[in-house]
């Protein structure tokens, strides 16, 4: 089987959680994406951004697994953005509702001030 | 040009790259060839889940034709599960109410990023999808 190579890893700025997932976005994905947005909601925050770079593949059963963060993020009170998207990936993601329930940014800067925006 | 690989996830990345190098020679732009890509890795997906049910041996295979401006993408899997389409796919707000599952959006996302796309008759047992691309039509736009 030729699973994906998919990174994911969390850190904060500026009181922010941000999610990078760096390579594609499938099936594959759903344990690290779900761990890391538990590990940043275990922490306490309330802003998380989902920070993509590198994303060749994003499918239908990935967005899946984007759409499960959404349900949590409603659940506990949070705001979710996104960043760092390709332009083809931007209309995807607006295609299937995604922007609805989350911001879409251009890249991660554009992200932090939207959400000091919102909080000022 | 024709592909055939085994019926395992992963392997549609693989046929993704191919067609996508296929168009590109053709004088595709770049934005479709992502559309396209998407489309192909959807319907692959369904040819592996769905047509084959993810059995292990089986195979899918891809045939592709471009006439007139005209790229046609055929994808057949070996027809274990007859599938079609549903007339109906759930919505965002839907899926996160939790009454409707959190996949099942490839078959609409492929009949928003090309121009032709569906189940043709076929008499082998297997499922037959095409879809396809005209090398002039513009981009979809997406909703927001």
């Amino acid at each position: 089987m030729l699973e994906d190579e998919l990174s994911v890893s969390t850190r904060e700025r500026d009181g922010v959680a941000i999610i990078d997932l760096v390579g594609d976005v499938t099936t594959f994905a759903e344990e690290k994406i779900n761990n890391a947005y538990a590990q940043v909601t275990s922490k306490g925050a309330k802003h998380v951004l989902m920070n993509f770079r590198q994303n060749d593949y994003i499918n239908s059963a990935g967005i899946a697994i984007l759409i499960g963060v959404v349900t949590e993020v409603n659940r506990n009170n949070q705001k979710l953005a996104i960043s760092g998207l390709s332009q083809h990936f931007q209309k995807i993601f607006r295609m299937v509702g995604l922007a609805q329930y989350a911001d879409i940014y251009q890249d991660e800067d554009e992200a932090i001030q939207g959400f000091a925006t919102a909080a000022a | 040009m024709e592909l055939s690989f085994p019926s395992e996830l992963g392997y549609e990345r693989v046929a993704r790259d191919a067609v996508a190098a296929f168009a590109r020679r053709l004088g595709f732009d770049q934005e479709r060839i992502e559309d396209l890509k998407t489309a192909l890795g959807e319907a692959c997906i369904n040819a592996i889940e769905h047509g084959n049910g993810r059995a292990p041996g089986l195979r899918v295979d891809i045939s592709c034709v471009c006439e007139d401006g005209r790229l046609m993408v055929e994808i057949l899997d070996q027809g274990l599960n007859r599938y079609q389409q549903r007339n109906v796919v759930a919505s965002i707000d839907t899926k996160l109410s939790g009454l409707a599952p959190l996949r099942g959006m490839g078959l609409m996302m492929i009949a928003q990023l090309v121009d032709e796309a569906g189940f043709t008759e076929s008499q082998d047992g297997r499922n037959h999808f095409r879809l396809a691309l005209y090398r002039n039509q513009k981009t979809p736009v997406a909703q927001s």
